[in-house]
């Protein structure tokens, strides 16, 4: 019995965490980047990008790239996109460097300045071409910097889009919120970063925690598969006598979450439970059903719950999912790795490759490798029903040819925009219309039968005011119907 | 020990009862010295249904309060509520003789006096008598008229009145324990002593004091009372609709109100709930956030309409400047300063007693505003009096109470 259980645990100690890195562009990004490693993140995994000198060299990350040393010359863009591009590109050799044989990259940037907007698409492009995958943390700016500075933010996340394979977008103006009105500006900002890392921080932990049922890059990319959408996040902790329910209160609490009440108009909600050992069976079943409180009925839940011994009594929630904008994201649908920035990174895939073969658990396996090994029923008939449509995907990108393990990556991306929401969407109106039509028919007034009562005064004098029994609850009176 | 004075307050609330002991020191400034309290028994709608019980439980409070503040409490002043209670305004006149034309003590004694000649019904007492104005020969807002010169001397009084057997139930309660009654005191009166200052008094302003069993409201224009009374609709109805509306026991309703409680809707998430453990005799259960503040907002909404209906029969609302000052223990569910604001139409604060030496920390609880109230009350009463034992008879005027 002692041997079953240690043959158990082996895979999971073996483990080695995913090389990832966290970039931060612009003097935004070093902010968020000095929040993430004051949150525990380790220092050689954090690369401060910027173009002013003074702002880099006071920050902690241990590897620093000074953008644009001819056309800026140590100093910084002046809130001008194009000299932060420009920047960005004569620089791109120490930036491929920096970010070479990582296999997933965090991007931090405030957009609508100089460097952030500038220099963060390029940033992206640069990891993607390496081969590595991209998630861009983007803050846009408060409406009171101008609308100058929105449209330049949202010019930015716009190519941020194209590029990255997830973003995730923070509106400055929600963070207002969490804020007290009183509250210093500087907390207001505070309170930015601190989600922002937070957010790294817990993307981090679902895709390298041991879970009990894992989520792999495959499920984050069903949850974030929206362009130009709207990212919603939440992450709660607690570690109370409740804390199934506080830390999902708090998670719903985050500023984009908008108290959960986007999270209804979701198609798909990724949730990571974890927690200590201690953690029960029965708490998640309350959280998830409390959760399920939240969503429709027909939106996918993708469910993931990890043990972590460093945890101790914390019962932590990360909720993920996206809102599609309007217009459909058919036509833009996956980013193709642009032209001019082609660098065959040979050194990153066969770093990727190893992995899958030695040791099926392994990480790799359960990321990149989930869609193609252990097939998921969805994604794999997906794949098949629309040849034509990963047919342009796999085109514009050379590299893909080369070697076969880039190729899962933007096929599993491909399958999950596309193929779930139609697939969903006409079920849903099938679905959900009919019944509600017969709730309508069905709901028919109740007739009272008990006596109205007046319950623990029952025995005392009653307060007539006005001809009403004020001692009958009110709502009995008004006759509207609490329940 | 207590140094200066003692004076005690005690309050006989439907959910609680509470003993405040302060000491007036030499330099007139009030110390708290310790703060009893026991749950309530017996007591509906701010009146003794079971004389045993709400006996054993004044006692209870009472020691409490003895041993936290290290005195023997020997006198109390009472504060009462109830349904009963009512306020109204009335002028007296008195017209000096021909030969004398200077107002002296004796004829502003006359005039109160003359004002009290009111018909009030048969089982009624007066409890209050509080000077508003004088008038000399029709000169308003005389302030102090004696040494004046004139013939025709008017005071307008603001006299709270109740039923004298109910009353005298709360007094002999406490007088079996044995404990002597210096003073009884409406409870809204009391708390709008430590509630508002001066200056809001004389802007303006409505306390409204909603405790477990009634709700009492005492109305300030140009710092004189124009207006007090009691509605028997207070926290534990809040409690009730709780309990009838979600079907659960009473003692959870009363927790889940306390600890949960909001009056505001379309606040809380879409479906958010709160889970009530499981409990001996009780299966747990989850309640929508929604409903529970639904049903709280529904009767409080009730009761501020009810309340703004009936201080709108005279027109003084119309001169509150400084707000509605909303005190007591339901004063502590959330959101309900908006709800009375938006009602009212004019700024609501929620409050507690202000500007007191000693426990602070009780000061600042609602639930005792009127408690403290009592000894703000009896301290300007002492200020007034000459110390010694008179007896005091109940229904006694303090005209100086403003």
């Amino acid at each position: 019995m002692i041997q079953l259980s240690k043959n158990y645990s082996l895979p999971e100690r073996q483990e080695e965490p995913i090389p990832i890195k966290v970039v931060g562009v612009g003097s935004a990004g070093s902010n968020a980047l000095d929040r993430v490693l004051l949150d525990g993140m380790d220092k050689n995994d954090l690369i401060a990008v910027n173009t002013d000198v003074q702002s880099l060299v006071s920050s902690v990350a241990a590897r620093k790239v000074q953008l644009g040393r001819e056309c800026t010359r140590g100093l910084g863009t002046g809130g001008d996109p194009e000299l932060g591009y420009q920047a960005a590109i004569e620089s791109a050799d120490e930036l491929r460097q920096s970010i070479a044989g990582v296999r997933m990259i965090f991007i931090c940037a405030g957009l609508g300045g100089g460097t952030g907007s500038g220099a963060a698409p390029i940033v992206a492009q640069l990891a993607r071409e390496a081969g590595s995958l991209v998630i861009a943390f983007a803050t846009l700016p408060f409406s009171f910097e101008g609308k100058r500075r929105a449209a330049q933010a949202q010019d930015a996340l716009a190519r941020l889009n194209e590029v990255a394979n997830a973003v995730i977008c923070f509106e400055n103006d929600r963070m207002g919120d969490m804020v007290a009105p009183k509250a210093g500006i500087h907390q207001a900002f505070g309170v930015a970063d601190m989600t922002i890392s937070q957010s790294v921080r817990s993307i981090v932990n679902l895709i390298q925690r041991p879970g009990l049922i894992r989520i792999g890059f495959d499920d984050l990319f069903a949850a974030l598969r929206t362009q130009n959408g709207r990212c919603l996040f939440g992450f709660g902790e607690s570690d109370s006598d409740n804390r199934a329910h506080d830390a999902l209160t708090q998670a719903l609490k985050n500023p984009l979450m908008d108290k959960g009440r986007m999270l209804s108009e979701a198609a798909h909600v990724l949730v990571q439970v974890a927690g200590g050992p201690g953690m029960t069976l029965s708490e998640v079943e309350i959280l998830m059903r409390e959760l399920g409180k939240h969503v429709r009925d027909h939106t996918q839940i993708v469910f993931g719950t990890a043990v972590d011994g460093k945890m101790g009594n914390r019962l932590a929630v990360t909720i993920i999912s996206s809102l599609a904008s309007e217009d459909s994201n058919a036509p833009q649908s996956t980013p193709p790795i642009p032209e001019p920035f082609l660098a065959p990174p040979p050194a990153a895939l066969e770093q990727i490759e190893p992995p899958p073969k030695i040791d099926p658990p392994s990480v790799a396996a359960a990321t990149y490798g989930a869609a193609g090994v252990q097939p998921e029923p969805e994604v794999v008939p997906q794949a098949e029903r629309s040849p034509d449509d990963s047919i342009p995907f796999e085109q514009p990108q050379p590299v893909a040819a080369e070697a076969p393990q880039p190729l899962p990556m933007p096929s599993i991306r491909k399958p999950a925009p596309r193929l779930i929401p139609p697939k969903k969407k006409p079920v849903i109106e099938k679905e959900s219309k009919p019944p509600q039509e017969k709730y309508v028919h069905a709901k028919q007034e109740m007739m009272q039968f008990e006596p109205i009562t007046r319950g623990r005064f029952e025995k005392s004098e009653p307060t007539i005011v006005e001809g009403q029994d004020l001692d009958v609850p009110t709502f009995l009176r008004k006759n509207i119907k609490v329940k | 020990m207590a140094s200066g004075d003692l004076i005690v307050g005690l309050e006989i609330g439907t959910s609680k009862i509470c003993v405040v002991v302060g000491e007036t020191r030499p330099d007139g400034t009030l110390k708290i010295l310790g703060v009893g309290q026991a749950p309530s028994r017996g007591v509906r709608k701010g009146e003794i249904v079971d004389f045993e019980t709400a006996m054993k439980c004044v006692h209870e409070a009472v020691v409490d309060a003895e041993q936290k503040s290290d005195v023997m409490i020997r006198s109390v002043y009472v504060g009462v509520a109830g349904g009963h209670i009512q306020g109204f305004n009335n002028r007296g006149c008195v017209m000096l003789p021909e030969d004398r034309d200077e107002i002296d003590d004796q004829d502003v004694d006359d005039v109160k006096v003359n004002a009290r000649e009111v018909s009030i019904p048969a089982q009624n007492a007066f409890l209050h008598s509080i000077i508003q104005h004088y008038h000399v020969d029709g000169q308003d807002g005389v302030l102090n008229p004696v040494g004046m010169l004139g013939q025709k001397l008017e005071a307008d009084f603001h006299i709270i009145h109740g039923v004298r057997t109910r009353i005298q139930n709360t007094i002999r309660c406490v007088k079996e324990l044995p404990l002597e009654v210096e003073d009884v005191v409406f409870g809204a009166l009391a708390s709008a002593q430590v509630v508002l200052t001066q200056h809001q008094k004389n802007l303006g302003a409505l306390v409204v004091d909603i405790g477990g069993g009634t709700t009492d409201y005492i109305l300030y224009v140009d710092g004189a009372v124009k207006q007090s009374g009691v509605l028997a609709i207070g926290g534990d109805h809040i409690t009730n609709d709780i309990s009838m509306g979600l079907r659960i026991p009473m003692a959870r309703a009363e927790k889940l109100k306390i600890d949960e409680g909001g009056c505001v809707l379309g606040n809380c998430l879409p479906g958010e709930t709160i889970l009530l453990k499981d409990d001996s005799g009780f299966a747990g259960k989850e309640i929508e956030r929604e409903t529970l503040n639904t049903i709280i907002h529904l009767r409080l909404r009730e009761t501020f309409e009810l309340l703004k209906r009936t201080v709108e029969e005279e027109p003084f609302i119309n001169y509150v400047g400084a707000g509605i000052f909303i005190t007591g223990g339901c004063s502590l569910l959330s959101g309900i300063d908006h709800l009375a604001g938006e009602i009212f139409e004019m700024p609501a604060h929620v409050t507690h007693a202000q500007t007191l030496a000693g426990l602070t920390s009780a000061v600042e609880n609602p639930q005792f505003a009127t408690a403290i109230g009592l000894l703000k009350y009896a301290q300007a009463v002492q200020i007034d009096r000459p110390r010694g034992g008179i007896t005091r008879i109940f229904g006694r005027l303090f005209n100086r109470m403003r």
